[in-house]
C-alpha cells in the first residue's frame, strides 16, 4: 500500500467506498475503473439535469431536475430484470402450449432464414453507366458490390444467384437470351441495409444488341467482396469498378 | 408489490401460498377458504387495532385505491359491493376496511393485487373485513387518486419506531429462554424477521430507527446470511428499494421455516399474549410457517438445510412425481466388424444385442416404472450418422476402465496458456475430439484435442465438383486448404459465459454477456443463428444429451428452453430469486435443473414448464451441477465449497461433500456413477467416492415425509484424492468414454 499522501482524495473516498460496502480484495486498478465511472455517471446526471432546468426556464438547477435526470438515467440505461411475478405469469402462458412435433428428416434444424444469419450481409449496388449510345437509354444494371461493414462472420452459406454469371465468362455468346438474376437494390436504401431484408430481384434479359465488350465489361466486373476473405464463392476481379460508396 | 403495475394474476401456486399465512398458523396446509374463515377468530389479538386506526389517512388511501384498482379492471361487481359493504356513496373514495388481521395491510393488500382476477376472493376478504370494522367513508371525491402500487406496497405503521428494538429484544429473549430441544427452531426466525422489521423501517422513512436496528441486532444473524446483510446495510432510504428486484422479490415471497408443532405453539402462544404483537403480525404477513409433527429438528439439521434466499422448501414443493430413469437406449444392430477383440456379434444375431458394456442402468426389456414414456417429450429421430455415433460409443465402452476406490482415474489437464484471466468458458465433445474455450474477448476458439485437424466444408462451386457417390463422400467435402489446429468464431460482443457442444458434434452453442445465444456450425465454422430473448448476460447454456432443444439462464432470472429450429423460447422457467448461474439437462432430456445466485437448485419439468422440485442448504450461489449417470442423483457446488448430493425422487439432501477451500467451479460423474470429480478455484482437482456416498441412505417414511435429514460426517472418507494443479483454477471437468478425466483451466500465475 503505498503512502496515503500519494493518493488523490477522490481515490481515498473510493477506496473507503469499496471497504464499507465489504469489498476487500480486488485489483488496484479497479479504484481507477471505479472512479472514471463515477466521473461520467455524474456528469452526465448533472448535463441532464442542466437540460431540463432550461427547459423549465429555471435560472438554475435544484433538486427536482437532479432526481429527473436520474431517474429517466435509470429507465435507460440501468434497467433492472422484470418483476417476478411478472415473469411467472409470463411463463405461465408460454408454458400452456405443448411441445412443438419434431418433423422427421428435415436437414439441420434451423429457424426461418430471416432469424438465421446465413444470409449474405451485402448488397449488390446498381451504377448508371452509358453503356452503349447506339442501344438507346437502357441502362444496364452494373454488379458491384455495396458497402459492407466488416463483419468476420459472414455467413456464406447462402449463394446469391448473381453467382451464376460469373461463372459464364469469357461465352459472350451464351449470354445471349438468358436470364440472369440480378439484385438491383433500389436506391432509396442506405448501404447498411440487414440481411433479413430481401433486396429487390429483377430478371434481366440481356438483349443481343446489347452484346458486346462492354457486356464482358459487366460480368467480368462482378466483383465479390465478403468481409471474411474465406470460403467464398466468387474471384476477386478489377478494382478499378469499384464505386466509392 | 411493484407487481401491480400489470394487474396480473400469479400462479395459483402463488395465490394459495400468499393467503395462508394469513390464518392463524393451524390451518398452514389447507386452501385459501380457512384463512377467510379462521381470519376473525385469530386476528382477535389484533383487531382491537383496527376500530381506532380505521379513519387514518393511509387506510383511507388504501380502500381508495382498492376501488381504483377493481374499477380499472372492470370488476365493476366487486367494486360496487365492496361500496355498498363500506357502506359508500356512489363515487365516494372510501376507505376500506384493513385486513381482519388489522395490520396486515401490505400482505393483505398485496393478496388483493394478486389476486385482481380472483372476484371471489376480494369479495371474501371484502366481507371479511367489513365484519371486522368497517370506517365510514369520509374521504371526499375527486381527491387525488392514489396510485395502487405505491399504496399497497407500503408496509404499513405497525408501530412506534423505537419500540422495534424493544419487542425484537423481547423475542430473543424468550427464545433464549426456551428449551433446548425448541431453541434451534425458533432461532431460525430471527433472519427474517430482521430483515422484513429492518426494510420496514427503510420503508417508512425512519432512517436513523432503521441504523440503530441494524447496528444492534445484525451481528446477531448466522455468519451465512452475511452476504445478504451487506446489501441490507447498503440501503439506507426508500428509493435504494426500488432498484433492488431481489429485494423486492424477497419482500414480497414469504420466507419458508419449518418448525415443529410443538415449537410453534410455544411461540405463538407468547406472541399472542403480548399487547403490541406487531411481531405476530410480520409472521404472519411475510413467514409461511411450515408444519410438522415430530421432534424438533437439531441445529445441525437445521444449517445443513437453511442458507438459501427465501428460506427452505417447502414440502409440497417436493412432492411431485419426477421421473428420474433413463430414456430405453435404441437397439441398433452391430455391423459386422473385423477389428475388435472380444467376440463380436454379428449381423442379424439381435439376441447378443449390447448389454455387454453397461448401457447405463436401462433396463433392457421392461419399462423402468421411473423412466418417462420415449414420447413425453418429442425427441428427434435418430439419424444415420447418430447410429454410427452410437455404434462407436458402445464400441468405446467395452473398453471403459471401471473405476473404484482403488483404481482411481488418470486425469489429464488442458490449461489454456495467455489467456489472460479471460477464459469464462469450457466445453469438450461427447468423445473429447474438440475442445472449444469461450473468452472474455468475446470470442469463442475451438480445438482438435486428436491429430485430425479442423477442416471447413468446401464451397457450394467446389462441391459441385466432387464425386458424391464416393464411399469418402464425407471427407471431400472437407477443404483441405482451411485445415489448421483451431478456429475462432467470432460474432459475440461481450464475454462469452457459456458453451456447449451438440450431441453430434455439428453445432457449437455460446452465450454471452451481449444476452443472446448463438449457434455456430462446426462444419462451415460460422454462425447460423443468434437467439434473442434474454435481455440480460446469459450465464449459462447447455445442449440436451440427445440434441436439438437446449436450455439457457441468465440474469433475469428465468431459465429458457429453447429449440434450434425455433427462433423463441418453448419454455420459460420462473421463480428463482436471483440470477440462474448454472442449467443442466437431465440424462433424460425431460427435466433441467437451474442453480442459482438464491443459494438454492430447481429442477424443472420440460413438459409443463412447472418446478418440481426445489433444493436448499448451500450457503452461497451455486455455480455448478452435475446430475448422476443413473439420473437418480443430482450434485452441486458452490461458492461456499461445498458439494452437496440429493436425491431426486425424494427429493433429499443425502450428502454433504466439504475438503474445498473456494468456489467449486466444476462437477462430473464418472461413466458409470461410482467416482465424483470436483475442481475448484482452489487449484485443485477432487475425487470422492460417489458410490459409497449413495449406498446406504436410509429413507425412512419419516425422513421422506419431512424431508429432515441426517448427515453422517463422512466427508474424510469418501475423499479420495486431492491432486493439485500449478495456480491454474479448475474450470471444466470431463470424462471420456473410457474413463479417463479430463480437466481444463487457464493458468493464472
Amino acid at each position: 500500500m503505498s503512502a496515503p499522501k500519494t493518493i488523490p482524495k477522490d481515490a481515498q473516498v473510493m477506496i473507503q467506498i469499496l471497504k464499507d460496502m465489504g469489498v476487500t480484495e480486488y485489483e488496484p486498478r479497479v479504484i481507477n475503473q471505479m472512479l472514471e465511472f463515477t466521473y461520467r455517471y455524474v456528469t452526465t446526471i448533472i448535463e441532464d439535469a442542466k437540460i431540463y432546468a432550461t427547459h423549465a426556464k429555471k435560472s438554475s438547477v435544484d433538486t427536482d431536475d437532479i432526481k429527473l435526470a436520474i431517474q429517466c438515467r435509470m429507465d435507460q440505461s440501468f434497467t433492472s430484470p422484470p418483476p417476478r411475478d411478472f415473469l411467472l405469469e409470463v411463463a405461465r402462458q408460454k408454458n400452456q402450449t405443448p411441445l412443438p412435433l419434431i418433423k422427421p428428416y428435415t436437414g439441420p434444424r434451423l429457424p426461418p432464414d430471416r432469424y438465421c444469419l446465413t444470409a449474405p450481409n451485402y448488397r449488390l449496388k446498381s451504377i448508371q453507366k452509358k453503356v452503349t449510345p447506339s442501344a438507346g437509354r437502357i441502362t444496364v444494371p452494373r454488379l458491384s458490390v455495396g458497402a459492407v461493414s466488416s463483419r468476420p462472420t459472414t455467413p456464406t452459406l447462402g449463394t446469391p444467384s448473381v453467382q451464376s454469371v460469373s461463372t459464364k465468362v469469357g461465352a459472350p455468346v451464351s449470354l445471349t437470351g438468358q436470364r440472369f438474376t440480378v439484385q438491383i437494390p433500389p436506391p432509396s436504401q442506405t448501404t447498411k441495409t440487414t440481411t433479413p431484408s430481401t433486396p429487390a430481384v429483377s430478371n434481366v434479359l440481356i438483349n443481343p444488341s446489347l452484346i458486346g465488350s462492354k457486356n464482358i465489361l459487366i460480368t467480368t466486373n462482378m466483383v465479390s467482396q465478403s468481409a471474411s476473405g474465406d470460403s467464398l464463392k466468387r474471384k476477386h476481379e478489377d478494382d478499378d469498378d469499384y464505386d466509392a460508396l | 408489490m411493484a407487481a401491480v403495475q400489470g394487474g396480473l394474476v400469479d400462479t395459483k401456486d402463488e395465490v394459495d401460498v400468499k393467503t395462508e399465512p394469513a390464518s392463524d398458523g393451524f390451518g398452514n396446509n389447507t386452501a385459501n377458504d380457512s384463512r377467510l374463515l379462521s381470519a376473525p377468530p385469530g386476528s382477535s389479538t389484533a383487531v382491537g387495532n383496527n376500530k381506532p386506526a380505521a379513519g387514518t389517512p393511509e387506510e383511507q388511501q388504501t380502500l381508495l385505491a382498492v376501488l381504483q384498482f377493481l374499477k380499472k379492471n372492470k370488476l365493476s361487481e366487486s367494486a360496487e359491493i365492496l361500496r355498498r359493504e363500506a357502506g359508500l356513496p356512489e363515487d365516494a373514495l372510501d376507505l376500506k376496511g384493513t385486513d381482519a388481521s388489522g395490520s396486515g395491510q401490505g400482505g393483505a393488500a398485496g393478496s388483493v393485487d394478486t389476486e385482481g382476477g380472483n372476484a371471489n376472493a376480494l369479495l371474501s376478504r371484502v366481507t371479511v373485513s367489513a365484519s371486522a370494522g368497517v370506517q365510514a367513508p369520509t374521504k371526499a371525491v375527486g381527491e387525488d387518486q392514489p396510485d395502487v402500487s405505491v399504496v399497497l406496497s407500503a408496509y404499513s405503521q405497525q408501530g412506534d419506531p423505537a419500540l422495534y428494538d424493544v419487542y425484537y429484544s423481547s423475542l430473543k429473549k424468550f427464545i433464549e429462554s426456551v428449551l433446548d430441544c425448541h431453541r434451534a427452531e425458533l432461532s431460525q426466525v430471527f433472519y427474517p424477521l430482521f430483515v422484513h422489521m429492518y426494510l420496514e423501517l427503510v420503508y417508512n422513512n425512519h432512517e436513523s430507527e432503521a441504523k440503530a436496528f441494524y447496528e444492534k441486532f445484525s451481528g446477531d444473524q448466522e455468519c451465512y446470511y452475511e452476504d445478504d446483510l451487506r446489501v441490507l446495510s447498503s440501503l439506507t432510504k426508500k428509493e435504494h428499494m426500488r432498484g433492488n428486484e431481489t429485494l423486492l422479490d424477497f419482500r414480497t415471497s414469504k420466507f419458508v421455516l419449518r418448525i415443529s408443532r410443538d415449537s410453534y405453539q410455544l411461540l405463538k402462544r407468547h406472541l399472542q399474549e403480548r399487547q403490541n404483537n406487531q411481531i405476530w403480525n410480520i409472521i404472519q404477513e411475510h413467514l409461511y410457517i411450515d408444519i410438522f409433527d415430530g421432534m424438533p429438528r437439531s441445529k445441525s439439521q437445521i444449517d445443513a438445510m437453511s442458507g438459501s434466499l427465501a428460506g427452505e422448501a417447502r414440502r409440497e414443493a417436493n412432492k411431485a412425481k419426477v421421473y428420474y430413469g433413463l430414456l430405453k437406449e435404441p437397439e441398433i444392430e452391430l455391423p459386422l466388424d473385423d477389428e475388435d477383440e472380444e467376440a463380436e456379434n454379428e449381423e442379424g444375431k439381435p439376441k447378443k444385442k449390447k448389454p455387454k458394456k453397461d448401457n447405463v442402468g436401462s433396463k433392457s426389456k421392461k419399462q423402468d416404472p421411473n423412466a418417462p414414456s420415449q414420447t413425453r417429450i418429442p425427441l428427434p429421430e435418430l439419424k444415420d450418422s447418430d447410429k454410427l455415433d452410437k455404434i462407436m460409443y458402445m464400441k468405446e465402452a467395452t473398453k471403459k476402465i471401471r473405476l473404484g476406490p482403488d483404481l482411481l482415474p488418470s486425469i489429464c489437464f488442458y490449461t489454456f496458456l495467455n489467456a489472460y484471466q479471460g477464459l469464462t468458458a469450457v466445453d469438450f465433445t461427447d468423445d473429447s475430439s474438440l475442445i472449444a474455450g469461450g473468452f472474455a474477448d468475446s470470442t469463442v476458439r475451438v480445438w482438435s484435442v486428436t491429430p485430425k485437424k479442423l477442416r471447413k466444408v468446401k464451397t457450394a462451386a467446389d462441391l459441385n465438383l466432387i464425386d458424391k457417390e464416393s464411399d469418402d463422400v464425407l471427407e471431400r467435402i472437407m477443404d483441405e486448404k482451411t485445415a489448421s489446429e483451431s478456429k475462432i468464431l467470432y460474432g459475440h460482443s461481450g464475454p462469452v459465459y457459456g458453451i456447449s457442444f451438440s450431441p453430434d458434434r455439428n453445432y457449437l452453442l455460446s452465450s454471452s454477456e451481449d444476452a443472446t445465444i448463438r449457434l455456430w456450425s462446426l462444419q462451415t465454422f460460422t454462425c447460423l443463428v443468434g437467439y434473442k430473448g434474454h435481455n440480460y448476460p446469459v450465464w449459462d447454456t447447455q445442449f440436451s444429451p440427445h440434441g436439438y432443444y437446449f436450455v439457457s439462464g441468465g440474469h433475469d432470472r428465468v431459465a429458457r428452453l429453447w429449440a434450434t429450429d425455433h427462433y423463441q423460447p418453448l419454455r420459460i422457467f420462473a421463480g428463482h430469486l436471483a440470477d440462474i448461474t448454472c442449467t443442466r439437462f437431465h440424462p433424460n432430456s425431460n427435466y433441467v435443473a437451474t442453480g442459482s445466485s438464491d443459494r438454492t437448485i430447481r429442477l424443472w419439468d420440460v413438459l409443463t414448464g412447472n418446478c418440481v422440485r426445489i433444493f436448499t442448504g448451500h450457503k452461497g450461489p451455486i455455480h455448478a451441477i452435475t446430475f448422476s449417470p443413473n439420473g437418480k442423483f443430482l450434485a452441486s457446488g458452490a461458492t461456499d465449497g461445498r458439494v452437496l448430493l440429493w436425491d431426486i425422487g425424494h427429493g433429499l439432501m443425502v450428502g454433504e461433500l466439504k475438503g474445498h477451500t473456494d468456489t467449486i467451479y466444476s462437477l462430473r460423474f464418472s461413466r458409470d456413477g461410482e467416482i465424483l470429480a470436483s475442481g475448484s478455484m482452489d487449484n485443485t482437482v477432487r475425487l470422492w467416492d460417489a458410490m459409497k456416498a449413495f449406498d446406504d441412505l436410509e429413507t425412512d417414511d419419516f425422513t421422506a415425509a419431512t424431508g429432515h435429514i441426517h448427515l453422517q460426517d463422512n466427508s474424510q472418507e469418501l475423499l479420495l484424492g486431492t491432486y493439485t494443479s500449478k495456480s491454474t483454477p479448475v474450470v471444466h471437468l470431463h470424462f471420456t468414454r473410457r474413463n479417463l478425466l479430463l480437466a481444463a483451466g487457464a493458468y493464472n500465475p
